[in-house]
């Protein structure tokens, strides 16, 4: 009996425990955890996370004026079509919740956060894009292994799948494109399901968690309108709020998925909410509020503009010397290119809206970047969760490893594909090359020094800071080639100018570019065609002035972001904190 | 011949013309749907143009390039480079990835060869092959390079 006491004590005890521990998860930990050297941390970062959340925060507010200006849609005949404004409703609810930190466990980050549209929808902060390259998650001192991927035109990619005629895989959503569409068809809407989940980005413990707080959300009466009454589970437990408060992850869930205890029923509304989540943001991403082909070579291609010079000539490189549209491809027919004008174009397919991509993966060879901030997350954080318990060893495979459901992926839907990982290792998605310059209409110089620029970065990693960099990174990679990683070329070269790091995953590496014979001159002209991929030049680009940070001046476009490059050794004792 | 007309000609002929193409900048491409295209078909003769030579090498690893008409067939593509320390006995293979450029008449192919050893003279042939590992029937002859 006295035992049987004892034991029933030991359990209230242990219950209580656990309910304080998750109530200490609804604010961010008090004692500041912090894993990485110093100067891994731009000294700006508390100031630009703020600086985006008024944005996030007023581009919200928008949102929320412009769902009110919308005359609710009238569920018409059978199927039930929402006549009129359907399709307004449905963009304008995506975007709503695009905008809203409150879906984040500290309910400090939303999707935008770390994808704004004065930067083509992806990373906002200049000194992030600089140093760290991924952004902080809602629990701030954990950050991931990619940068912030355009959302522009990502939802035209098909499902991945792999073309035996090709030997080769396409389609898909991320980097390494593990939102595959398997189920819905739709990877743009699937990818909108991993960040609030991702423990290095929002981190959110259950998908019913977003449920849960877009039944609390004040577009919820939208919500219903689009996806109907009664979507939401019929009560949620007590302890959600709390639950949901707490970053995934945390020792208190005991590697459980689902810590939110629905019924059944309950876990199947949840389920479908979720899938709708992931509808509205893809119809969000679909719409001409991020994909609306207006830029100068659409205007172009309607015979509304005419290349500069400059712009022509390198219209000419990009599908000509720099052999760039053999993978980014520009619509062109499969015809010889007419000769005169008026020639009848003879080809098969010609495209009106070239997507710039052949939605295929590659590896192009980048340099592994110590910067990146998950290398630095392998001890456990305040949460008794440890990121990336492989540290600075972790290598970054892309689509091999997903294919393998491997480290720091997702799992993959068809084993079948599995086969194919070890000639997959390395690659990462061709990405659109629409908008790649697209910045904030008041740098006028663009992404390049010396400006005024807004400080971008470039493929999976960030390694490389300019477009002038990437179109030489294509131009000399096996031109300078050095058998060092980053930080350690050798005296008398220049990293990123005549010398190259050696690939972060040397096996797979495409040999389409690395000795594209193109001058300084050349590149530049590349460049300038480049550019006339941003949209919003035959209509202003949505909510593109939202931008109240600063520009940057100085410098050159080749040695861009130069001044921060530390080998790993050095990042690792600190040397970073002497870095302005 | 038929390779200076390719090479030489043809592409002087069209940069004398693409001002005059451009003058109006009228847009001479009719629309069609966008989509995956399915692969051209494969051209009845694959013959080298330029090459194959050394592009660069260093004491473990160098790279083939050559020149050919454009192959057709899949865009995702390899070249193939077999090599060896006999030139009678070519035991090692050494394949990189490639993707045809459709608006391309030529195609350059480039092969990295990884795990040489330094200053050792190696023999090579070079062939192509599609995504599905269809072979190009490249006729190549056999040349030699040294590492450093």
């Amino acid at each position: 009996m006295h035992l049987k006491s004892l034991l029933l004590g030991a359990i209230v005890f242990v219950m209580a425990l656990g309910v304080a521990m998750i109530t200490h998860g609804q604010q961010p930990p008090s004692t500041i955890y912090n894993p990485y050297p110093p100067g891994i941390l731009p000294p700006d970062l508390n100031s630009e996370l703020a600086r985006v959340q008024r944005e996030v925060d007023f581009i919200e507010a928008e949102a929320i004026r412009q769902w009110h200006a919308i005359k609710p849609p009238v569920p018409t005949g059978n199927p039930p079509i929402l006549k009129d404004t359907g399709v307004a409703s449905v963009e304008i609810l995506g975007k709503l919740m695009n905008y809203d930190k409150n879906i984040s466990p500290f309910k400090n980050t939303a999707c935008s956060s770390c994808h704004m549209p004065y930067a083509a929808f992806s990373g906002p902060i200049p000194s992030v894009n600089l140093t760290m390259m991924a952004y902080p998650g809602s629990d701030r001192f954990r950050a991931g292994k990619r940068q912030a991927q355009r959302y522009t035109y990502s939802s035209y990619f098909p499902p991945l799948q792999y073309n035996a005629t090709q030997g080769a895989f396409f389609g898909g959503n991320f980097w390494d494109s593990r939102a595959t569409g398997y189920l819905t068809r739709d990877p743009a809407g699937e990818q909108s399901q991993f960040p609030p989940l991702d423990p290095a980005e929002m981190g959110n413990p259950d998908s019913a968690c977003i449920t849960y707080k877009l039944s609390l959300a004040v577009y919820r009466p939208l919500f219903e309108e689009v996806w109907g009454k009664d979507s939401f589970p019929s009560s949620f437990p007590p302890n959600t709020a709390s639950i949901c408060a707490t970053p995934v992850g945390a020792a208190i869930f005991g590697g459980s998925a689902t810590p939110v205890m629905l019924s059944p029923d309950d876990r199947t509304k949840s389920n479908n909410v979720y899938l709708h989540w992931a509808q509205s943001i893809s119809a969000f991403e679909k719409s001409l509020s991020v994909s609306p082909f207006t830029s100068k070579f659409d205007a172009f291609l309607a015979n509304k503009y005419t290349l500069t010079a400059q712009e022509k000539a390198g219209y000419d490189l990009f599908r000509g010397k720099g052999n760039c549209n053999s993978c980014h491809l520009d619509g062109r027919s499969t015809a010889p290119a007419p000769t005169d004008l008026g020639a009848v174009d003879t080809g098969v397919a010609a495209d009106v809206t070239p997507l710039f991509t052949c939605f295929g993966s590659s590896n192009l060879g980048l340099p592994k970047n110590p910067r990146v901030a998950i290398l630095y997350e392998s001890t456990p954080d305040s949460f008794g969760f440890t990121l990336n318990p492989a540290g600075f060893t972790y290598t970054d495979f892309g689509l091999g490893e997903f294919l393998r459901s491997g480290y720091e992926t997702a799992a993959s839907p068809n084993s079948t594909w599995t086969k194919f990982a070890p000639t997959s290792d390395g690659q990462m998605q061709t990405m659109t090359a629409r908008d790649v310059a697209l910045v904030p209409p008041q740098c006028t110089g663009g992404t390049d020094a010396p400006g005024p620029y807004f400080q971008k970065e470039f493929f999976h990693n960030g390694y490389i800071k300019s477009l002038k960099q990437l179109v030489h990174f294509y131009n000399t990679r096996d031109v300078y080639p050095f058998a060092v990683e980053s930080g350690h070329c050798p005296a008398g070269t220049v990293e990123k100018v005549n010398c190259w790091p050696s690939p972060e995953v040397p096996q797979n590496m495409d040999m389409t570019v690395g000795k594209l014979g193109l001058t300084d001159a050349e590149e530049n002209q590349i460049v300038a065609f480049l550019k006339t991929l941003t949209d919003g030049y035959t209509t202003p680009y949505p909510d593109i002035n939202t931008y109240t940070g600063t520009c940057m001046t100085g410098g050159n476009a080749s040695t861009q972001g130069n001044s921060t490059i530390l080998s790993a050794e050095e990042l690792r004792a600190g040397a970073g904190a002497r870095l302005p | 011949m038929n390779g200076f007309l390719v090479r030489v000609v043809v592409p002087a002929l069209a940069m004398m013309l693409w001002p005059i193409a451009f003058a109006g900048q009228t847009n001479p491409y009719k629309a069609k749907a966008t989509e995956e295209l399915p692969p051209r078909n494969k051209v009845a003769h694959i013959q080298i143009t330029q090459g194959p030579s050394l592009e660069t090498a260093y004491s473990n690893w160098a790279i083939i390039r050559w020149t050919s008409n454009n192959p057709g067939g899949s865009d995702e593509h390899f070249g193939i480079v077999t090599y060896g320390t006999d030139p009678k006995n070519l035991s090692e293979t050494a394949k990189s990835h490639i993707r045809l450029n459709r608006n391309h008449p030529y195609t350059e192919f480039r092969v990295r060869v990884d795990g040489l050893r330094p200053r050792t003279t190696y023999y090579y042939t070079v062939d192509s092959m599609e995504g599905n590992g269809a072979r190009d029937g490249v006729k190549s002859p056999v040349r030699s390079f040294t590492t450093r």
